[in-house]
């Protein structure tokens, strides 16, 4: 059975305590005089440019493709064929705008279906409340079975 | 309510049977750098976007080519495509990008793209 | 697609991930206030299913048994991609081009000296219309960290160990150009057709991760991660 959205509310509040800022500080919000030049270009830094970082060596894995993750895909894709954004809008977006805890810790094509909703809210095509109004509803259908 | 109008159809007016970059082909004027140049990488402040890697900043690379014209990256990410520029295949020697990188290995290269307000002289 | 095979039944709310529902919704509000059509989707949907790593695999073996089609490849890889099917502009269903890979490929000539790699470190820029969908270790964050600034250690990763002597060149796939690698003709394939060397350029060698060997058709075994509701493609 679902949990409860009590029991929801406060896994949740578990889970985000972990999330943290790339730089570990006791005191979160600093002072003005303590960001330097190095500090204000790691916090304001894009978080997709990550070559050179050093890094373990991983298993190198193959993966399936979720039906959802192609159609995507093919919803970003369309989105840009018919002028809504451009790839460049698109990555700025999701892989950039988005935030390092977010960049890092989302699938792939989690990033690409954010970022696709973002764009519909914020170009105007559609209000934050029809589309939460239309996750409701979609969530309702299998919730019904 | 107020709405931003934008026309949606000005990328497709604009590329359709010709294509990306080619359609902004003839937009940037000439060509600053050529085959062959020495060129250092500038170390412009990089707030909010920019797909010219950090590990290129201050480094010296050479020209391969004159790649294409197209609106810088910085631009586009906001879908202004007003000033196309000239962007440059860039070559780097690994260890000039890397000091820890082994003299064994000291042909090793990174080949990659930068647009003309990136660049400077060597 | 999803009409094509069995479904199981409606699923209940916990096998339903937060990004099933997301996706739904986003597609079907975006078709709703007519920023695309329900065909717009579909033929896209299509046009990805006929995409794979063969007419690249293609252009490499003509480039092997062709001098001058060697020379067009590297000088205009678009125009050469004519030659195996692939027209940049006007294969997608846009007219111009995919929006996210652009039609500017570059064919990067390995020569006895020379080997070339393919990454993206800002994101996972791949040429899809001549190579397909990338597989999702050249996606993750740790080839792009590394590969760029210790290309041999991960390429010894891949199996591939290389001479001091060798120029391992990367190409980060940074702006609007996309890249294959066309990889020295392996020894023991003298007379060989094209459908025959074809075979032997993998999507792996494509990337640069391998070199070809005859009797070597297919990607180095890697673990799969399986998908809870896969894609089925055709191909």
């Amino acid at each position: 059975m679902s949990q409860s959205t009590r029991e929801q509310v406060m896994r949740h509040l578990e889970t985000v305590t972990y999330l943290q800022p790339a730089l570990h500080k006791p005191q979160q919000a600093p002072y003005p005089d303590e960001i330097d030049h190095a500090l204000y270009r790691a916090y304001t830094r894009s978080a997709h440019d990550v070559g050179g970082e050093a890094d373990v060596p991983i298993r190198w894995e193959e993966k399936q493709e979720e039906q959802w993750e192609l159609n995507t895909f093919a919803t970003c894709e369309c989105l840009a064929w018919r002028g809504v954004w451009n790839a460049e809008e698109r990555r700025r977006r999701q892989n950039v705008d988005l935030g390092q805890t977010q960049y890092l810790g989302l699938p792939y094509y989690g990033r690409w279906l954010l970022t696709a909703a973002r764009i519909l809210v914020d170009k105007q095509h559609v209000t934050l409340t029809e589309l939460v109004n239309k996750i409701d509803e979609v969530k309702g259908r299998y919730e019904q079975g | 309510m107020s709405k931003v109008e934008h026309d949606l159809t000005h990328h497709a007016k604009k590329a359709t049977g010709i294509g990306d970059p080619q359609c902004f082909r003839g937009e940037a004027g000439p060509a600053k750098f050529k085959v062959g140049d020495r060129v250092r990488v500038r170390n412009l402040p990089d707030l909010f976007y920019t797909r010219s890697q950090v590990y290129t900043r201050g480094a010296v690379g050479t020209v391969t080519e004159a790649v294409y014209e197209s609106p810088a990256a910085e631009d586009e990410a906001w879908d202004n495509t007003d000033k196309p520029e000239w962007f440059y295949s860039i070559v780097f020697r690994q260890k000039e990008l890397w000091p820890d990188y082994p003299d064994l290995y000291a042909n090793d290269t990174v080949e990659t793209e930068l647009s003309e307000r990136w660049l400077e002289p060597a | 697609m999803s009409n094509d095979h069995h479904h199981p039944p409606a699923p209940m709310v916990e096998e339903v991930s937060d990004f099933e529902v997301l996706e739904m919704a986003v597609r079907e509000l975006a078709i709703e206030k007519g920023l695309f059509s329900a065909d717009d989707h579909r033929r896209w949907t299509e046009y990805v299913h006929t995409l794979g790593p063969l007419p690249a695999a293609r252009l490499v073996a003509k480039a092997w048994l062709d001098p001058e089609y060697k020379k067009l490849a590297v000088r205009d890889g678009v125009k050469a991609s004519l030659d195996v099917g692939v027209d940049w502009i006007n294969s997608p269903p846009t007219g111009f081009g995919t929006p996210s890979d652009y039609c500017n490929l570059r064919v990067l000539e390995d020569t006895p000296t020379v080997k070339h790699v393919v990454v993206c470190t800002l994101c996972s820029c791949y040429p899809r219309p001549i190579l397909g969908q990338s597989p999702e270790w050249y996606r993750t964050p740790n080839y792009r960290r590394r590969l760029v600034r210790w290309p041999r250690q991960v390429l010894a990763e891949f199996g591939l160990q290389l001479d001091p002597d060798i120029e391992i060149r990367v190409a980060d796939s940074n702006q609007k150009t996309r890249y294959i690698v066309l990889p020295v003709r392996p020894e023991g394939t003298d007379g060989w057709s094209e459908d025959q060397l074809a075979e032997i350029v993998t999507r792996d060698c494509l990337i640069g991760v391998a070199m070809p060997r005859p009797g070597i058709t297919a990607n180095a075994q890697r673990p799969v991660r399986p998908a809870v509701r896969p894609v089925h493609h055709d191909h």
